[in-house]
């Protein structure tokens, strides 16, 4: 088939989506009220309250959703056959993530901007509250572990890339340095910062890693886990101004530009799938249900999402209305981003043998030679383009991984800080979750790492979609709309990590691996075993929230006469 | 398009850009502009919340030029909050 007809496929399911059914739902299910004041109107504080046009809101939510997630599953599921891969982006986005990064906003700007700690508290029980926080906790660990590999493989298996990092984290100081101390023109600050960030690019094809610090460690991945957790720690530790978010602020542009060239190259060469459209329903790291489910996450559904809907775009929205467009229209945004991976993951390859050699040494490697071929249609040379693609992934991942310890330091101190006054030292919690992030990414196979985050990142969805559920339960709305993808998602997902824990601690006990992998399958395995004790404890409550919901409808109805 | 159209257009697009690109670290700096606000306030009107730090006489003085600020801090501070206001 050819990537063109599967793009068409995708605009007219985003279009249908977004203009049938979440405007139906927008309409006559949540009826938003432009007349109803948000909380960002009415708690206004010029800080986290704060109205916002819904274009920046747009812009905002696109760049905090989209990170490696959506372009690394698809990259890792083709193994399936893109075809169930595709169904699976289309529908999910359809039915279960527009869904409910639209809802986490809308139920977050009803209940006066409140976060999802507040909402579970009220919606569901107390308890309820505790356990989600000890799920993030995790969840923000195996995301740190996840993208940390992706990291390390790019770093390893495209030598350019370490250059454009370097030069890109230069860029992003410089940035922070010219808009905050020398109070530089912020237009002039961009062309000279993201200039720099292009000249590590080129530097990379010239200066690979290999000439300038040895095959050996350029090669070794201790070396590369410890660089990431390095930068990470400054991301961590550091003002948010002079270091993560300013490299953000750079990177964002070659992202972007990245992205947007390469999907003009689809079209200029429209590429016919080389990829079989189905394999088998079982593979190496397990079967198409439910393991395919969660591999490809954000693409099709992504908790993280929820996350940003409620605790950020919730509060600047400033009318009801907005919603639809920034909690809806974004969701299915990204699942173009899903397609195009998939598009290049199908594409690229002469035969499902190039693609298992590619993608056992890493998604970066098929993500970077897809952009390579794409921009290359628009005339970038090929090893410039592979550059340009390698420091794509590594921007993805590292700007999402370097937040997540920042908020893990965070989480750390909050956890753990009546145990002991220790803990509130923020280079303590960053080294904390740095060493266990680094312990993961050493140890774990990064395609079962990328299965259990994939599980956790939908596990969290599920969770919203029931305080969701509870809400429009409570109010006496129809529930249904979000009740089965939650009652799916969470079958799936309890199902996926079960079934990869279970993989992982069985070669535990029965001796099959030994060393690192011992201790990588360990860790992996009871990270994925307490994910699902947390959800199902949640379930429970959530299910008795339900009844409670219930009972109350059916007291408040007057009886007949 | 017309020339309104066409206006609305472009700053569409540099409303989008801007949310990508800058609005999160605009956001971070009115957060921190605030927390180091909300400390002030804290120390010099903490009697408000129950938590006695400068003598009255102080806080009374300084009283008429907080008192824009009270509300938003009041509320800031009262609010609940947990490990999902930091992720977003």
């Amino acid at each position: 088939m050819n990537s063109v007809f599967v793009l068409i496929i995708g605009f007219i399911v985003a279009f249908v989506g977004y203009r049938v059914y979440a405007k139906y739902i927008d309409t006559k299910v949540m009826t938003s009220d432009p007349k109803k004041a948000t909380p960002a109107t009415m708690y206004m504080d010029g800080v986290e309250f704060m109205p916002t046009s819904k274009n920046i809101l747009f812009g905002y939510q696109f760049k905090s959703i989209a990170g490696a997630g959506p372009i690394i599953g698809p990259i890792i599921a083709i193994q399936w056959g893109w075809l169930p891969a595709l169904i699976w982006i289309l529908l999910g986005t359809f039915f279960i993530g527009w869904v409910q990064d639209y809802s986490s906003a809308m139920v977050a700007m009803r209940k006066d901007g409140a976060s999802f700690g507040g909402l579970s508290h009220k919606l569901i029980s107390p308890r309820a509250r505790i356990i989600l926080l000890a799920f993030i906790y995790f969840y923000l660990l195996l995301i740190a572990g996840a993208f940390g590999n992706v990291v390390v493989s790019t770093a390893i298996g495209l030598k350019a890339s370490p250059m454009a990092w370097l030069f890109m984290t230069i860029g992003g100081i410089l940035a922070g340095q010219m808009i905050y101390r020398w109070r530089k023109d912020i237009i002039l600050t961009t062309v000279v910062t993201v200039v720099i960030a292009m000249l590590g690019i080129w530097l990379g094809t010239i200066a690979p890693s290999d000439k300038i610090i040895g095959t050996d460690l350029a090669n070794s991945r201790p070396f590369w886990a410890i660089m990431a957790f390095v930068f990470c720690y400054f991301a961590a530790v550091l003002p948010i101004w002079r270091f993560a978010l300013p490299i953000n602020y750079v990177a964002s542009y070659i992202v972007f530009l990245g992205l947007l060239f390469g999907i003009i190259g689809i079209f200029v060469l429209h590429p016919d799938f080389t990829l079989p459209a189905f394999t088998s329903f079982s593979i190496r790291i397990g079967p198409i249900w439910p393991i395919m489910f969660v591999t490809i996450a954000c693409g099709a559904i992504s908790g993280w999402h929820s996350i940003v809907s409620s605790s950020g775009t919730a509060r600047q929205l400033e009318n009801e209305l907005d919603a639809r467009p920034v909690g809806g229209g974004v969701m299915f945004v990204e699942m173009m981003l899903a397609i195009f991976a998939l598009i290049i993951a199908g594409t690229i390859f002469a035969s499902p043998t190039d693609y298992g050699a590619a993608v056992a040494k890493g998604p970066g490697g098929v993500f970077a030679a897809g952009v390579s071929k794409f921009l290359g249609a628009l005339g970038m040379p090929a090893d410039l383009g592979k550059a340009y693609g390698s420091v794509m992934m590594i921007i993805l991942a590292i700007t999402i991984m370097q937040l997540v310890i920042r908020f893990m330091r965070i989480a750390t101190s909050e956890l753990l800080s009546d145990v002991s006054q220790v803990f509130r030292n923020p280079h303590i919690g960053t080294i904390i979750a740095s060493a266990l992030g680094l312990v993961l990414v050493l140890t774990g196979w990064w395609q079962y790492l990328w299965v259990l985050f994939g599980g956790a990142n939908q596990l969290m969805a599920s969770l919203a979609l029931m305080l969701v559920t509870a809400y429009l339960m409570s109010e006496g709305k129809p529930s249904a709309w979000t009740f089965y993808p939650m009652i799916f998602m969470f079958v799936t997902t309890v199902a996926a990590l079960l079934f990869t824990s279970y993989s992982l601690l069985q070669k535990v006990f029965t001796g099959a691996v030994t060393g690192e992998a011992l201790v990588g399958n360990t860790l992996m395995g009871a990270v994925g075993f307490f994910l699902v004790i947390a959800a199902l404890i949640l379930g429970v409550e959530g299910l008795k929230a339900f009844n409670r919901y219930r009972n109350l409808r059916m007291q408040a109805k007057p009886t007949a006469a | 398009m017309s020339e309104e159209e066409k206006a609305g257009f472009f700053q569409a697009v540099k409303e989008f850009v801007y949310g990508v690109a800058a609005h999160d670290s605009a956001r971070f700096a009115l957060k921190t502009r605030a927390s180091m606000e909300h400390l002030f306030i804290l120390i010099t009107m903490g009697d408000m919340l129950g938590v006695p730090i400068l003598p009255p006489y102080y806080s009374l003085r300084l009283l008429p030029y907080v008192v824009p600020q009270i509300s938003t801090w009041k509320r800031r501070m009262l609010r609940e909050k947990d490990l999902t206001d930091a992720l977003a």
